[in-house]
């Protein structure tokens, strides 16, 4: 070699050589079993089955995500007997505690980037997915979604356009609306609007005029009868009214009954007197004499009574009781 | 010289460099290429071309790449895409960037190197004497020198590319160790079996035909000292265009 005279090999050229050929094959080596330790080849797995009417977007490799975390990776997609795609998922079995026999699984197609398949489980107390587990996946695509959303904007569109076009529903009903605030600011105003013609209009108005004279001769009408209310009123339960005239009698009527029982307790007395000494007549036949005359004074004086409250009572037959 | 001689002659020389190569491989597989007279020129090459150069060639790569993922990520990030951006980094820096330029960077170097040694054996008559004195020049000379080339490409790629995965990593999560699982994720994405092995396979057809190419374009030479620096240039570009058609080929058969 030219070069060896301008630059000497060193004496240890076989150690230094062994060195990086040793590095070489140590770096290398390190990476691969660090590039299959990031693939789960070293890792207990559980296989998850999902069934999806199209694998569209699913690649080898893709991530399971459960809320936002990578925890399966999808292994192979295979086309089943019935038509359907299956996409089989690897799950680390330290991970698979996030999935249970509730759990929903998605498989999402954005406008940007590629699909994604998500894992979601409402109950983490469910029993836990068993291994080999087949699912049904649900499917939600942006990019299939498109088509429809604008296929359903056409037709609004359309409809939009047959409305506002000449002749169309909204234009008649613009007129209608047109028509109706013509008349809200007509002579009749909203009740022109209401009734349609004037001369209904008209009608209605000296209807409501008549109600209003109604209303005033009422008015009249019931004042009378108010200030007729007042005096009865007066009359009854006023000073010197029957009520009071009734309280007074009854008043007297109790100190009557009182002389009365007075009169009564002697003529027990008189009575329990006479039995007792029957023999003194003379005395007895004087007491007996003053006593009738007694009693005869208090059953005129109740009979009196009777009927003075008789006279004043207002709801007797016979009353007296004469209204203004 | 008209141009369909020198179409002709272009084809003629890619031809001469296949020949070569197969008898190369010929040669390689033969149980009498491994002497330990082969070993010690294999171990001279593997020391100029490869140890020599590895912490010049480490730095510049982890430099370069420090550039080229700081502006991927910032850029990802940018356009709300930074879930990508790791993989895009080692897609296209670690498994095309850093094999290809290190191929490049040998092909310069060694590359350069040997097809001028070869051009001037052919020219000093060195070659016929080996051959009149019975002594094939593909197991003594040649062989070496392509194994050589090829664990040299290999051992700067595996190591720059490990070092740029590190610069990746730092970049992108920075010190701190909670980006090893996503991390981890983006290799397990990226490094399937089958990249793993197209990527070492690619690194090993590089450092192959960075000797295998300038060697064929050193024996075009003649004994003419003016025959020289043209197999240096013809070699020189067709190991470039070589290693570019390889470099296509292999992304080719993995996205297209």
């Amino acid at each position: 070699m030219e070069r060896e005279g301008f630059t000497p090999v060193p004496k240890n050229l076989q150690f230094r050589v062994g060195l990086l050929l040793g590095l070489t094959i140590m770096v290398a080596a390190v990476f691969v079993i660090y590039a299959l330790y990031a693939r789960g080849v070293f890792e207990a797995t559980q296989r998850l089955t999902l069934v999806a009417d199209n694998a569209e977007g699913v690649s080898l490799g893709m991530d399971l995500t459960f809320s936002g975390f990578p925890i399966g990776r999808v292994q192979r997609i295979a086309l089943g007997e019935d038509g359907r795609a299956r996409i089989l998922i690897d799950i680390p079995r330290k991970d698979a505690k996030w999935l249970r026999n509730s759990s929903i699984f998605t498989l999402e197609r954005g406008i940007v980037g590629g699909a994604r398949i998500r894992a979601f489980t409402g109950n983490l107390q469910d029993s836990p997915l068993p291994d080999d587990a087949v699912r049904e996946v649900l499917r939600g695509d942006t990019q299939e979604e498109i088509p429809r959303m604008v296929a359903t904007l056409r037709s609004v569109l359309e409809n939009v356009e047959q409305m506002t076009g000449s002749g169309g529903s909204l234009q008649a009903s613009l007129a209608n609306v047109r028509t109706l605030t013509e008349r809200l600011g007509g002579r009749h105003g909203a009740l022109g609007a209401v009734l349609g013609n004037e001369d209904d209009a008209k009608k209605v108005i000296a209807a409501i005029d008549r109600a209003n004279a109604l209303l005033a001769s009422l008015g009249g009408v019931s004042r009378r009868i108010d200030n007729v209310v007042g005096k009865a009123d007066q009359r009854i339960l006023g000073e010197g009214g029957v009520v009071e005239g009734t309280q007074r009698a009854v008043n007297q009527a109790n100190s009557i009954l009182n002389e009365l029982r007075e009169s009564l307790k002697r003529v027990d007395k008189i009575l329990a007197d006479a039995q007792a000494v029957s023999g003194n007549a003379k005395a007895a036949t004087t007491n007996l004499a003053a006593l009738r005359a007694e009693v005869d004074a208090s059953v005129r004086k109740v009979s009196g009574l009777i009927d003075e409250i008789n006279r004043k009572w207002p709801f007797q037959r016979e009353s007296e009781i004469r209204l203004p | 010289m008209s141009t369909p001689r020198a179409t002709l002659a272009w084809f003629r020389a890619w031809g001469r460099a296949g020949r070569f190569a197969f008898a190369a491989a010929a040669a390689a597989l033969s149980f009498s290429a491994y002497t330990a007279r082969t070993r010690a020129v294999a171990m001279k090459q593997v020391y100029f071309g490869a140890w020599q150069i590895l912490p010049g060639f480490t730095l510049f790569a982890a430099l370069l790449s420090l550039v080229v993922i700081q502006i991927t990520i910032t850029l990802a990030r940018g356009y709300g895409l930074a879930q990508f951006a790791l993989e895009l980094v080692f897609r296209a820096v670690v498994m095309e960037l850093v094999p290809f330029l290190t191929a490049l960077y040998v092909a310069l170097r060694s590359g350069a190197a040997i097809v001028t040694e070869v051009a001037l054996m052919q020219m000093s008559g060195e070659l016929d004497e080996l051959r009149a004195s019975h002594i094939d020049p593909y197991e003594r000379e040649f062989v070496p020198r392509i194994a050589a080339s090829a664990i040299s490409v290999f051992a700067l790629t595996i190591v720059s590319s490990s070092v740029v995965m590190v610069i990746a990593y730092l970049v992108t999560y920075g010190a701190s160790p909670w980006g090893f699982a996503e991390y981890t994720r983006t290799v397990a994405r990226v490094f399937g079996p089958g990249a793993l092995a197209g990527f070492m396979f690619k690194g090993f057809v590089f450092g192959v035909i960075v000797a295998v190419i300038p060697i064929a374009a050193g024996l075009d030479a003649t004994r003419n000292e003016k025959s020289v620096p043209v197999a240096v240039m013809g070699g020189m570009v067709r190991l470039f265009v070589a290693l570019a058609l390889i470099e296509l080929i292999a992304l080719a058969v993995k996205y297209v």
